[in-house]
């Protein structure tokens, strides 16, 4: 399978923690692929790696073929990042917000009428979309900000906890978006969350990371299989406590 | 076109509603102390030559004094009360100041001894100006001058010999500022400097404060919002990021400095109003015009200065952004951007205090060479420093901001175009939230 994105070896040292060990994993087109860990895992940490914000100490990642330590303008014309708990410009419209994101992704007029176009079409605010975000609802902004994130059909789109703090029926609603986009469009996506139940049902493929550790990759089925357990969670705990015993 | 975008993102984002109500605010506050100082010294004028006079002797004597005082042109408001309470009798008379001639005031200027006069005021306030137009010393003056009058009368003197009595000798001041000289008082150009002197550093330390402000707030809500971290892995470059926040930045706060010069020389000119009023009541005209004198000592600025004082505050303007951009990048959360303001605030109100109370080359080599390392003591000295002559220092200082500048700004495009910004943080003996992490985890 084509590869959007190739990590290898990445890591990072911060002055006392080391918040990244080695990370490598990669993601093929079309493909959801979940980093699930706890709190301070360093799933945040590798998502900034990939996104050209943070310089790793050591390893690098390939995504749709350029290095991010060598080509990171490439690298950010083929991403959209989405951080966690993000927010927007609070004196900024909704319709003014895209409008200025897509401005940054092209200098095309239409190109820019059309990722707007799509957005406004995708978040489902309607006539909201000419109020201010600082009236939003924390589900709106979030819903604001996905569709934002997708607009511009980047090769990868990178979600940093993208359900966090939205309720169930939120949730479901930004999953099947997700879902869609990959099955339709073919768009890559590397997610975070520690909610790993509700990751087992939008990611074709995890990664279990904890301390700085990748340590198993594979689709829910396989790991499940592997290590004998009826959900993500228990197949979590098997991993982390059978990696400190050794 | 992507870095037009982007400007004008950062335009209307530091040109909300809030800063163009506070512009707006400071701009009107400027033009009423225009207003207020042309009424108070118009004020104070009139009052010159107005006397609230409560007579108590009634004799003959006292009314040939206020025959006098008419005859010098000026308004009497007689006042009769025989309350002992003076604030009484200022509420009663409803003025502010008066003065009483006691009994026995006649008597004593028979005998020859010095007749007693009972001035009261009222002091409202410790404002500079509050009380000017409140004090008795034009009345009690007209009084002093009314009876010696009398006395040399009675001596059997001439007007001459009086006039040559009470100015014995003709005193031609000549002020001199460096190799210039005008024949002028050292006073009379002080109370027409001073009030330049004392509006100019107000407004420059109003538009540091509101221009850094502006932009510090702007950076840490982009941090805390994390609409920084979408912006830098946008594909846009960082310099463009970064210049389209300074530009902005930079039209707002010229914009900002204009106003402000509206508004100021707007006040200037009331202020002037008022004071050409004055001197033209008081004074005759026997010395040099003021204006013309100032002209001659060098102490209006040309065109050339003005360009020098513009270049000045744009380095100043410059420095204080790229300042309160790095600042600014290093908060991370709401409240530390009021604490991320404080080292601007004191590296502004250090200078702005100093030079106001002191001539800072003046000062101890020690304070000196700490109060100049601060950048922005140069906004505030250069003024003077190009009334005054001092061309040499000035001219250090504008060398010195521009170091300054050059140095913040490798620091800030350093700043944008590494992971710096992202991860360095201020933490004053708070714990930071990477540890606190760390720590619930174990
Ligand atoms: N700027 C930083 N400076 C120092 N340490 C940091 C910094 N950022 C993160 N860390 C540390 O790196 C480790 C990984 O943090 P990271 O934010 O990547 O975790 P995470 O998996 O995203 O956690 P969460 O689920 O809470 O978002 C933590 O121990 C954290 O304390
Ligand atoms: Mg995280």
């Amino acid at each position: 399978m084509e590869k959007v994105l190739e990590v290898k070896g990445l890591s990072k040292q911060y002055s006392k923690v080391l918040a990244a060990d080695k990370v490598s994993f990669d993601i093929g087109k079309g493909e959801i692929f979940a980093l699930i860990g706890p709190n301070g895992a360093g799933k945040t940490t590798t998502i900034r790696m990939i996104s050209t914000l943070l310089t790793p100490t050591d390893g690098d990642a390939i995504v749709n073929g350029h290095s991010v330590l060598k080509e990171p303008e490439k690298v950010r014309q083929s991403i959209t990042y989405l951080p966690d708990e993000a927010g927007a410009y609070k004196n900024m419209t909704g319709k003014k917000y895209l409008r200025f994101m897509a401005g940054l992704f092209s200098t095309d007029i239409d190109t820019i009428n059309g990722y707007v176009e799509r957005a406004e079409k995708m978040c489902g605010l309607g006539e909201r979309l000419n109020d201010k975000i600082g009236s939003y609802s924390r589900g709106m902004i979030r819903k604001l900000l996905l569709s934002r994130a997708v607009m511009t059909k980047p090769a990868l789109a990178i979600l940093d906890e993208p359900t966090s703090g939205l309720d169930v029926l939120n949730a479901i609603e930004i999953r099947k978006m997700i879902k869609k986009l990959a099955a339709e469009e073919g768009m890559s996506f590397l997610l975070s969350s520690h909610n790993m139940l509700e990751i087992e049902f939008v990611s074709d493929r995890v990664g279990i990371i904890s301390k700085g550790h990748l340590h198993v990759t594979g689709s829910a089925d396989e790991l499940k299989e592997r290590y004998n357990a009826a959900n993500l969670e228990e197949v979590f705990e098997r991993v982390v406590k059978g990696n400190e015993v050794l | 076109m992507k870095f037009f975008n982007l400007l004008k993102k950062e335009l209307a984002e530091l040109l909300n509603v809030q800063t163009i109500i506070s512009l707006v605010v400071a701009m009107s506050l400027l033009m009423l102390m225009g207003n207020v100082m042309t009424n108070t010294i118009e004020e104070a004028v009139k009052q010159e030559y107005t006397v609230t006079l409560c007579d108590r002797d009634k004799t003959d004597f006292t009314a040939d004094m206020l025959e006098t005082l008419r005859g010098y042109g000026a308004k009497i408001n007689e006042v009769t009360d025989a309350s002992e309470d003076y604030a009484k009798l200022l509420d009663n008379s409803g003025k502010e100041s008066l003065v009483i001639i006691p009994e026995g005031f006649s008597e004593a200027v028979e005998k020859g001894e010095a007749p007693q006069l009972i001035s009261i005021a009222r002091m409202k306030s410790a404002a500079m100006m509050s009380n000017m137009s409140n004090t008795n010393s034009g009345a009690e003056s007209l009084i002093k001058k009314a009876i010696s009058d009398v006395f040399s009368q009675q001596a059997g003197l001439s007007p001459e010999d009086v006039t040559l009595i009470n100015n014995p000798v003709k005193i031609n001041s000549h002020t001199v500022i460096s190799d210039k000289s005008a024949e002028v008082s050292t006073d009379m150009v002080m109370s027409k400097v001073m009030m330049q002197n004392m509006i100019l550093p107000v407004i420059v330390f109003v538009l540091i404060m509101m221009t850094s402000q502006g932009l510090m707030s702007g950076i840490s809500n982009e941090k805390i919002d994390k609409t920084l971290e979408t912006l830098l892995s946008a594909p846009v470059s960082r310099t463009a990021i970064l210049g389209s926040k300074m530009l902005a930045a930079t039209i707002v706060a010229m914009l900002q400095a204009v106003l402000f010069m509206v508004g100021f020389s707007s006040m200037m000119s009331g202020a002037t109003e008022g004071a050409t009023a004055d001197i033209a009541n008081t004074i005759a005209a026997e010395i040099m015009p003021l204006d013309q004198a100032l002209d001659k000592l060098g102490l209006t600025l040309g065109v050339g200065d003005y360009i020098l004082v513009g270049i000045q505050l744009f380095l100043t303007i410059m420095i204080c952004l790229c300042l309160s951009l790095v600042l600014g990048s290093l908060v991370n959360d709401a409240k530390q951007t009021q604490t991320m303001i404080m080292p601007l605030m004191f590296g502004a109100m250090i200078p702005y205090m100093i030079s106001m109370l002191a001539d800072i080359n003046t000062l101890p080599i020690a304070v000196r060479i700490f109060v100049y390392a601060i950048p922005f003591t140069h906004t505030f000295s250069a003024i003077p420093n190009l009334m005054f002559d001092n061309m040499t220092i000035f001219l250090i200082g504008l060398a010195y901001q521009t170091v300054v500048f050059a140095v913040c700004m490798f620091f800030a495009l350093r700043l944008f175009k590494s992971d710096k910004i992202l991860t360095t943080s201020l933490n004053f003996g708070q714990k930071s939230k990477y540890k606190k992490a760390t720590k619930s985890e174990d």
